[in-house]
């Protein structure tokens, strides 16, 4: 390196410039093109001044760039040293880098199987690294569309506050500027010429657009007043309604119908904008008013300047104060105790943390397996080059420069890894997107160059991980010594150790991922082995919306309508309706009272209106009595059929047949059948007492929302006559929307949770891992049988039976797989904590699935470690020795 | 003909250049007579790639010479760049042959 001296001939020339150039220029040349150029910006500045001669100089050096980089790729590359420069040392900068890179592509241009096998290893790990990073960046680590979100949290008791709470405060809670209730809704939006759709919708106060500090990109969001009895009603729409409604910015000003009502449209939001999720796209003012009482509100607010989400215990406690002081709770629902505040990104995406957290860890440990073998592929090949790389070093080359050849090498894998594993993840993007439980987020994610950055930068990262493991070799082995090794002994030196070791911590990674898929396995197993109390096998489902304006009459005969279109579908066995499908919860409740038990007081519990044929056409089961018929309607005598949880409720040891309730002080409903539970809420809830009603003895009660099923002949076909179900009712019943068309049996999924999804995932990514650690294995025992070829021979030709040899080299294979084993193991205590929110029935520690995990590794062992003991045992003892 | 002509456009300039400068074929001098004679911008990154690929070609040669008190990389003609030279103008004059831009020129106004 030229060092910079004073009166040296390029002193004058401007120190950036100068160093530039002297970074691209051969050693050999540098001096002298300095000083010309130095010469030449002298004159120039004498002649036209200092800033035309720095010009001059800049455009000089700039221009130059690209070519003289170039030239030295060249001669790094084609090793070209002109004539004049023999005498002189040095060549262009950056050469040996060159060389070795020249010379890295043509050893694995040499050895495509080794090569293919590293990138391809490299690539997988790489891949899913990096469309997990991409997905966490982009669902996790960018910031809501909100402004200053840390200022914004929701209140505790959750879809559970009334607009009499809300207004009882006159808008003003202590400690925040601002507050606003909000709830979900599902709108129908009919349009001329179109099918009617269902939006999923905001309703709010108006101060809700306020409390999230976000304005609109076109017209207005809400203003006071928007919210009060009488306002003319108006609607926001999301950037995509907005575009799929035309995107003509005159749209504002316009009206929409929604839900029956014209609404107008005041204003569109920005692009990337969403609340509460992604899917929500419409957001409508409530009207408020004081005297309703019931709950179904969340309340999110924004701090006062100044306060922070840890200085608000006095202003919740003001808060709870005048709670008590207004309003009466039930101990089940007291808001006044356990006032929380949760932070607003918590809130919205917290759900999704352990989910990616687990499938980041998963492929993490992908990652390292593949880095863990690949390592182990180029310690096989360093060990393989010992008597190349002991006559370079006794020529001269030093092990930094050996190393520098390996670093080289394992960065060549890294980029074509990055590569293969950028495509792969961009195209196994969706399909991950897809196997995670990201619910409304899943539409949302968006491949972008995030993705390919990162997996480059992770490939490179992997590759110096990679590198380092033979560098270690390399620096500790005896490299001049491994000549006369080579042909004097045949026990594999410190390589050889390493090569175990990787394979042990390949195993244990493995292990790791095992035992959390069996984990996930046992309990998914286990949720699904629940019986819900009907059968989920063979049955369609049509979640259909009804405009609010249409009468109850009106409702039931589009309802019958559509009923009878399915009917008529081929394949089709019966079709019937209930107000609320099983394993959703929700649903009303109402109160019940029993003739002739005043001692029991009031108590409410879940009511469902279903068609008559329901019972039949979900396959629940029947304990006592009889379920509904076409004969029980309006004017027959008002008949209920109860579930075992209600008659075990309200007629302990008793039978409820016959027996008459009712919802007030009139008894008039007669129970004329009693069927085992249904899980109509969650899938894990205690059996909670329920009544059932055929909806046509209740005419004035015909719910907007409700769901149609259809129980196929054939239990497979369920899902194949959804789009003609579709088309029937489409053609029959314009009028309704249909919200989602699905299988009783993906229900039963959605129910089962984000571990049904996981468990798939982590499957997927522990048979990658069996597969990868096999590889190793494999590399490694095959390694170690060519190393002792010559032992084999003798002790063949001494007289050991083949069948000796296969169970010592097998042997080795299990050994180094049951170490692994037990570190794995091991790890899986500490890790298996990450699942734990995922686990049903089982502890993290369940002995079925880490006994499971540890036998399939040590199945694998044995049958990579077979392959090459097999071949040990075929040598032939006079080839073996003669070659040696 | 070698295989060596046609010249591109450049290396054939640099090349003239090399034999214009005669003893003092460095670097920043062809540079310098490149710029003076055709009166564009050339630069010295674009010299040296270019005098290195000839080079390789076989086309100059170089040897350290002093020029002004300094040791420098020198270049010279070599036999097959002045055949290279000679067959790239042969081939250009063959081809101008019959031209008459003049003519052209003349019509292209009236």
């Amino acid at each position: 390196m030229t060092q910079y001296r004073p009166g040296c001939t390029d002193a004058r020339l401007p120190l950036l410039p100068a160093a530039l150039l002297r970074s691209l220029l051969p050693l050999a040349e540098r001096d002298e093109v300095l000083a010309d150029l130095g010469a030449d910006y002298r004159s120039r500045r004498a002649g036209h001044g200092g800033l035309a001669a720095g010009i001059w100089l800049w455009r000089q050096v700039l221009a130059s760039l690209p070519s003289l980089f170039g030239r030295s790729w060249w001669r790094g590359w084609s090793g070209f040293e002109p004539s004049a420069n023999r005498m002189r040392p040095g060549g262009p900068p950056m050469e040996s880098w060159i060389i070795d890179l020249r010379y890295a592509v043509r050893r694995l241009a040499n050895r495509p199987l080794y090569a293919l096998l590293a990138v391809l290893t490299l690539a997988l790990g790489v891949g899913g690294t990096a469309a997990v990073f991409s997905l966490v960046r982009g669902l996790l680590l960018e910031p809501l569309p909100y402004a200053d979100e840390e200022q914004i949290a929701v209140f505790w008791n959750q879809f559970d506050w009334s607009e009499a709470e809300y207004l009882y405060f006159n808008r003003t809670f202590p400690g925040f500027s601002i507050v606003s209730p909000y709830r979900d809704e599902a709108l129908t939006l009919e349009r001329p010429n179109s099918p009617t759709r269902l939006l999923s919708a905001i309703s709010a106060s108006a101060e809700l657009f306020t409390v999230l500090g976000v304005g609109p990109a076109i017209g207005r969001g809400f203003k006071a007043g928007d919210d009060l009895t009488g306002a003319a009603p108006v609607a926001v729409l999301s950037d995509g309604l907005w575009r799929d409604l035309g995107g003509d910015p005159g749209l504002v000003g316009q009206t929409i119908r929604l839900d029956g009502t014209e609404r107008t449209i005041v204003g569109v939001m920005p692009p990337g904008f969403w609340f509460p999720d992604p899917t929500v796209n419409l957001w409508v003012p409530e009207a408020l008013d004081p005297e309703t009482r019931s709950g179904n509100y969340a309340l999110i607010g924004r701090f006062s300047p100044g306060m922070t989400i840890a200085g608000m215990d006095g202003p919740l406690a003001q808060i709870t104060a005048r709670l008590d002081e207004q309003f009466d709770y039930s101990p089940q629902w007291d808001k006044t105790k356990n006032a929380k505040l949760t932070p607003v990104r918590e809130y919205l995406i917290g759900s999704l943390r352990p989910a990616l957290v687990a499938t980041a860890v998963a492929m993490a440990l992908i990652l390292l397996i593949a880095c863990a073998n690949v390592a182990a592929l180029m310690l096989g090949q360093v060990d393989g080059r010992s008597a190349e790389l002991a006559v370079r070093s006794a020529l001269g080359a030093d092990r930094r420069r050996l190393t520098q050849q390996l670093v080289v090498e394992a960065l060549v894998v890294g980029v074509a890894a990055g590569a293969v594993g950028a495509v792969l993840a961009a195209v196994g993007y969706d399909l991950l997107v897809g196997a995670l439980p990201l619910g409304a987020w899943a539409e949302s994610s968006k491949l972008d160059w995030t993705l390919f950055a990162a997996a480059i930068a992770i490939a490179i990262l992997a590759a110096l991980g990679v590198a380092l493991v033979p560098t270690l070799a390399l620096w500790r082995g005896d490299l001049r010594g491994a000549l006369t090794r080579m042909r004097t002994t045949s026990a594999g030196g410190r390589g050889s150790r390493m090569e175990g070791a990787l394979v042990v911590a390949e195993v244990a990674l493995a292990v790791l991922l095992a035992a959390g898929a069996g984990l996930l396995i046992r309990s998914v197993g286990k949720l699904y082995a629940i019986d819900p109390g009907f059968n989920t096998r063979g049955v369609a489902v049509f979640d259909v919306a009804l405009g609010a304006t249409t009468t109850p009459p009106e409702r039931r005969e589009v309802l019958e309508r559509a009923l009878n279109a399915l009917r008529e579908l081929p394949g089709v066995e019966q079709a019937s309706l209930t107000q609320r499908l099983p394993l959703r919860g929700g649903g009303d409740n109402w109160g019940v009272a029993i003739q002739g038990r005043p001692d029991i007081g009031r108590s409410t519990t879940a009511v469902r209106l279903v068609g008559p044929e329901y019972f039949d056409v979900i396959g629940a089961r029947l304990r006592s009595g009889r379920t509904f018929t076409i004969d029980d309607r309006a004017g027959t005598g008002d008949v209920t059929v109860v579930n075992k949880a209600f008659a075990e409720k309200y007629y302990p040891g008793e039978d409820p047949l016959g027996r008459i309730i009712g919802a007030g002080n009139v008894f008039e409903e007669r129970i004329v059948g009693v069927i085992d539970n249904i899980a109509e809420d969650a899938l894990l809830d205690d059996p909670a007492p329920a009544r059932y009603y055929v909806y046509h003895q209740a005419p004035t009660y015909t719910p907007e929302n409700q769901t149609l099923v259809v129980r196929t002949e054939r239990p497979q076909d369920a899902a194949a006559i959804l789009d003609a179900g579709r088309r029937a009712i489409n053609r029959v019943a314009p009028g309704m929307a249909i919200r989602e068309a699905t299988t009783m049996e993906q229900v039963f999924g959605l129910a089962v949770g984000p571990a049904r999804q996981l468990m798939s995932l982590l499957t997927i990514l522990t048979g990658l891992a069996l597969i990868l650690g096999a590889i190793g294995v494999y590399g490694v025992i095959s390694h170690f049988v060519q190393r002792r070829k010559r032992d084999w021979g003798i002790r063949l030709a001494l007289g050991l039976t083949p069948g000796k040899v296969i169970s010592h080299v097998v042997g080795r294979g299990v050994a180094l797989v049951l170490f692994g084993v037990a570190l794995g193991l091991v790890g899986v205590m500490v890790l298996s904590r990450f699942l734990v929110s995922f686990l049903f029935g089982i502890g993290s520690a369940d002995p079925a699935a880490l006994a499971g995990s540890a036998a399939a590794l040590l199945a694998v062992g044995v049958i990579a470690a077979f392959l090459p003991a097999w071949r040990a045992s075929r040598v032939d003892p006079a080839t073996v020795l003669r070659e040696q | 003909m070698s295989s060596d002509a046609p010249l591109g456009s450049f290396e054939e300039q640099v090349l003239l250049a090399v034999v214009r400068t005669a003893d003092e074929a460095y670097g920043m001098r062809v540079r310098q007579e490149l710029e003076q004679v055709t009166g564009r911008d050339v630069t010295i990154g674009a010299v040296y790639a270019t005098l290195d690929r000839l080079e390789a070609k076989g086309l100059v040669l170089s040897r350290r010479a002093a020029v002004d008190g300094l040791s420098r990389r020198v270049f010279a003609l070599a036999t097959r760049g002045a055949r290279a030279l000679a067959e790239t103008r042969d081939m250009r004059d063959r081809l101008w042959q019959g031209v008459n831009l003049r003519a052209m020129l003349a019509r292209g106004t009236a």
